[in-house]
């Protein structure tokens, strides 16, 4: 007779996830039994995100809790898979926003894909679910799992759409390239734990105060391919090569959903393993995280200058914004670093709503052509872009200023200051192609017609510029959420 | 473990490679090599092949690799859950539950789409109500 202890179950560390799961069942079996109109699918993805949400807020008192009363033990669930800190229930709630977000401003590819519309809004649960437990996990094997659930679940979404073969071509880059990262990724932690003999990111913490490693090349190597597995994941350069493709060719509903959800869970990740398991190795890593923030700077400002299409243009900025977030984890804090994955993850989304919007729901091209006097079309359209697009930029009084500054200043703390004039320049050439942008929206003629934005649609571009601009004005209490967010 | 303990496993991959590399090697250097074309068809005796052995086949069939595959797996957990099932108690089932659920979940999405309809017309009737309801 074998004994086997079973791990101690702890519902409330998995609530979220488990409600986002069954939620997706639920889309899945109700459209195929009743074949419903796509409002009660969209209703029912309403009340399992905000019960998911509400079951965050639980979370957040528990750790809360657990942070002042001295129980953290109590925040490991699941022999020491799932952590409940308030990293994991920070990033776990910007996750369940965002997707809101995201079906909010993919619903017209929704109806337009009509009976696989249930398929997208499952699959986004699905996502959603696959990266919420890998902010939250506190095992490498756990978090490659959420990370495949979710980056599966993605590639369907970059093929979902009724025009096929651009978003065929995404769909299967982006599957091959992601399956590619994600393999590097696990054998990462392979030689992580062939180096230390643990997979849990606490015990790895723990092996290093205990033991002096003489020898660590199997470690660095293990850590250096779980940076490039992430690396691809958040589409950092050198890494990048696949986004600009994929975000051109997938449906632009889905587009900046997809691209918010990998970089949030990517970074979150990212954080977790450099500066919770491995911070004594910080003199072999810290380098290389400020070169690839370097280079994805450097890299994804110049080429969006050249860029004439909108989705590739953001496509590069994203990679920019990479390079921006990493000096968050150069600067060895998370603080900075959420406020700005949160920020930037509405600004994404807001702007592939406004996609959606001018060059339709699907896979088609979004010449910069196409946004010429887009302010004359729609005044208030126009004016929603142009908010994000600064925001994206970092002006002042916009949200993306407050973050840059943060990251920045915990980087140059960290005497990384060769970084921070590298991202002020990155900066400045940013703003030309943000610019460029604008100007054609505001100063060219156009013939076309006016456009009609759906409800849908102009929800999202209101909460996202709002976000945008009060994230701007009155930033102390998201970083103060950020800053409450602590990682065991 | 020392090193040395594996000398025999060593001397066994050598012995294994020097074999192969024998037998190819000599039989080719010593054997007789006049080639007709009967000779070199893939079978000698027999009918003449007409067609290429790799060929086309209705993707329906992958449907059931797939479907295989699927239940396959199920399998493969349930048993392994099975045989120990004394040892891991009530957590075992619900685990093995919920587990199920998900399959028997998907089994039943695909059902109903039609996913499983052997008779390619009544698939297809399925495909042109989901199109003729987009336009």
């Amino acid at each position: 007779m074998i004994e086997i202890t079973t791990p101690e179950v702890s519902w409330i560390a998995i609530l979220p996830e488990l409600v986002l799961a069954l939620g997706a069942v639920g889309v899945l079996l109700v459209e195929v039994q009743w074949k419903p109109a796509t409002r009660v699918l969209g209703a029912i993805s309403a009340i399992t995100l905000v019960i998911a949400i509400f079951f965050t807020f639980l979370q957040w008192a528990q750790a809360g809790d657990a942070l002042e009363v001295g129980g953290l033990d109590e925040l490991v669930a699941f022999s020491g898979m799932i952590v409940m800190d308030g990293f994991a229930v920070f990033g776990r709630f910007v996750l369940l926003v965002m997707a809101g977000l995201g079906l909010l401003a993919g619903w017209r590819l929704v109806e337009r894909l009509n009976r696989r519309g249930a398929e997208a809004i499952a699959l986004v649960l699905l996502a959603t679910t696959g990266f919420s437990i890998m902010v939250a996990s506190n095992n490498l094997v756990m978090m490659f799992l959420g990370l495949e659930i979710g980056s599966i679940s993605l590639y369907i979404l970059a093929g979902l759409t009724e025009e096929k073969t651009k978003a065929d071509e995404a769909a299967m880059k982006y599957f091959l390239l992601g399956s590619f990262a994600s393999a590097i990724f696990i054998y990462g932690v392979a030689l992580l734990y062939a180096g230390t003999g643990q997979l849990e990111i606490l015990a790895i913490r723990q092996f290093f105060t205990e033991f002096i490693v003489t020898r660590p090349a199997v470690i660095l190597i293990g850590l250096a391919l779980i940076i490039v597995g992430l690396g691809f994941k958040v589409s950092a350069a050198p890494f990048h090569s696949w986004a600009p493709d994929v975000y051109q060719g997938a449906p632009s509903g889905v587009v900046g959903y997809m691209a918010a959800m990998a970089k949030i869970a990517g970074f979150l990740a990212m954080a977790r393993i450099l500066l919770t398991a491995v911070p004594q190795l910080d003199d072999s890593w810290l380098p290389v995280i400020a070169g690839i923030s370097a280079l994805s700077m450097l890299v994804g400002s110049t080429i969006a200058l050249v860029q004439s299409d909108v989705r590739r243009l953001l496509a590069y900025s994203g990679v920019a914004h990479a390079g921006f977030i990493l000096t968050g984890i150069v600067g060895g804090a998370t603080t900075g670093m959420l406020f700005y994955v949160t920020v930037y993850a509405i600004q994404l989304i807001g702007a592939f709503a406004v996609v959606a919007v001018v060059s339709g729901p699907s896979s088609s091209g979004s010449s910069i052509d196409e946004y010429r006097g887009l302010a004359r079309r729609s005044p208030a359209l126009g004016a929603a872009f142009a908010v994000l697009l600064l925001g994206m930029a970092g002006l002042p009084l916009t949200s993306g200023f407050v973050a840059k500054f943060g990251v920045f200043s915990e980087a140059w703390a960290n005497g990384y200051g060769w970084l921070v004039i590298v991202a002020l320049l990155a900066s400045v050439i940013s703003f030309a192609f943000y610019l460029r942008v604008i100007v054609a929206m505001y100063m060219d003629e156009t013939e076309e017609e006016g456009i009609v934005v759906s409800l849908a649609a102009r929800w999202v571009l209101t909460i996202a510029v709002a976000g945008t601009v009060l994230a701007g004005i009155l930033p102390a209490p998201l970083i103060d959420l950020a800053a409450d967010a602590f990682s065991l | 473990m020392t090193l040395a303990d594996y000398l025999p496993i060593g001397l066994m991959l050598l012995l294994a490679g020097l074999f192969v590399f024998v037998s190819l090697v000599m039989s080719k250097m010593v054997s007789p090599d006049r080639p007709t074309p009967e000779k070199l068809d893939p079978y000698e005796c027999g009918i003449v092949p007409e067609v290429e052995a790799i060929q086309r086949f209705p993707v329906k069939f992958y449907l059931v690799a797939m479907l295989f595959v699927i239940f396959d797996v199920e399998i493969i957990f349930l048993f392994a859950w099975a045989s120990i099932w004394t040892a891991l108690g009530w957590y075992g089932v619900a685990a093995m539950l919920i587990f199920t659920f998900f399959v028997m979940e998907t089994l039943m999405y695909v059902w109903k789409r039609g996913a499983l309809d052997w008779n390619v017309k009544r698939r297809a009737r399925y495909v042109s109500q989901e199109t003729s309801e987009a336009a």
